[in-house]
């Protein structure tokens, strides 16, 4: 049945918990599109039965007109499911981008290995557009997500730190398990990749 | 004994003055014009509660981030001449929250310009609300979009069916432009006596009028024009 490819594409989709990628399906995808390029052929060739009658195309109306229309009407949807698909996948590459980092390599693996390679284009050319507005501006947008209550909070370190951190008044060895007292701003970044977690008690 | 006392009459200096203009006694000068802030208070309000992209507050921008510049040194200042810590840290928690209420009204409005990308450069009226630099966003984003779009898809279909905002060629319109909800709810408050019509022009004229301070749950649509010119605001 027409359509069918498109729509199981979609479910997949959607099966997935509510803003997190699953694996891109390129097996269903290439099949859909294949059914594409069968319902165009049929098309095609209805069309050029139709001329060869010498029938007026667009006006007649036979059964080879309606099968034409239904193939013309299966591409539609079928195109629609699939750019359905990737642009919501695209939305939420974008929203990786807000929630996580700028930097593809930030990306935690499990999520970059969802990817395509032409999203993880796209991941960086949204990143440039988003980074060049904020060079603009003058402003950067991707700290502060939270409404400010107190300018200092409680963390523990979830992943090995060490050394690589740079804070903005004094410098700690971050080990494994830890807590520290560190500046909200500072510490942002981190708790959205998953490296510490915020104490709230 | 006099040390808390004094602290005391500093840190009440202090509440006093950021709750209404004009600032108050000793060395202590308004953070931030309250005006300004309660105007970016607004928009920022206003921008998260509205479907689509309200009109850029530019010159707002700008002196709030004059503003914020300003006492960012002010800051500085104090902590290396060894002020209290105490005054110094109520300041910065003052201008963290500015300082949240100006990206947070930016990043809203870039998240609904990536929401309706294409609906944003058609549209004049849309277009006409964007600062430059978010139009070049806009573009630039399309573009992306675009780009991403025709390489995993539309090269791989048939023909006619390539373009990324009609259906096919035979399609009249750009049908495939998402466009925001302007019947979306909204909960709004008028400033002043407004009466407004309910349906389209040439409909049964219905009004509904709002007193000043009244609180009301209705279509978006409805209070549009109002909320341009600043005679309701959204909650």
């Amino acid at each position: 049945m027409y359509g069918r490819k498109g729509y199981q594409l979609l479910k997949d989709f959607a099966s997935g918990e509510k803003g997190q990628l699953k694996p891109f399906n390129s097996k269903l995808f290439d099949e859909t599109i294949e059914e594409c390029d069968q319902n165009h052929h049929l098309l095609q060739s209805l069309i050029r039965k139709m001329q060869q009658e010498d029938l007026d195309v667009p006006n007649n109306r036979n059964a080879d007109h309606y099968g034409a229309l239904i193939h013309h009407l299966s591409l539609m949807r079928n195109k629609r499911c699939l750019m359905a698909y990737v642009y919501n996948r695209a939305e939420i590459v974008r929203d990786l981008a807000w929630r996580v980092g700028l930097e593809l390599l930030d990306l935690p693996s499990e999520i970059q290995e969802k990817l395509t390679s032409l999203e993880k284009e796209y991941f960086k050319n949204h990143s440039v557009a988003l980074k060049s507005y904020m060079g603009k501006v003058g402003i950067e947008l991707n700290v502060d997500m939270v409404p400010p209550k107190d300018p200092y909070i409680k963390v523990r370190i979830l992943d090995d730190i060490d050394e690589g951190i740079v804070l903005s008044d004094k410098t700690t060895n971050f080990a494994r398990h830890s807590m520290h007292f560190l500046k909200r701003t500072d510490a942002e970044p981190y708790i959205a990749r998953g490296q510490m977690e915020e104490l709230t008690d | 004994m006099g040390i808390f006392k004094q602290r005391e009459r500093e840190i009440f200096d202090l509440m006093a003055s950021s709750s209404e203009v004009g600032g108050s006694s000793a060395d202590y000068e308004t953070m931030m014009s309250t005006s300004d802030v309660e105007l970016l208070k607004r928009a920022w309000r206003n921008e998260k509660a509205a479907p689509e992209i309200l009109q850029y507050e530019g010159a707002l921008v700008e002196r709030a981030k004059e503003q914020i510049e300003l006492v960012e040194e002010t800051i500085e200042d104090y902590v290396e001449n060894g002020k209290d810590p105490l005054l110094v840290s109520l300041y910065q928690m003052d201008l963290d929250r500015t300082q949240f209420l100006l990206r947070s009204y930016l990043r809203v409005r870039l998240v609904k310009i990536e929401k309706f990308m294409f609906h944003n450069l058609k549209s004049e009226e849309a277009e006409r609300r964007l600062s430059e630099q978010e139009r070049v966003f806009a573009t630039k984003c399309a573009d992306d979009l675009v780009k991403h779009f025709e390489e995993t898809v539309l090269l791989k279909l048939p023909e006619n069916y390539q373009s990324v905002l009609k259906q096919s060629q035979i399609s009249e319109v750009d049908d495939m432009v998402p466009q925001p909800h302007l019947d979306t709810f909204v909960v709004c408050r008028s400033n002043n006596f407004v009466s407004l019509n309910l349906y389209e022009e040439g409909e049964s004229p219905e009004t509904v009028e709002m007193e000043r301070g009244d609180l009301y749950f209705i279509r978006y649509k409805i209070v549009k024009g109002a909320i341009e010119s600043g005679q309701i605001d959204l909650i």
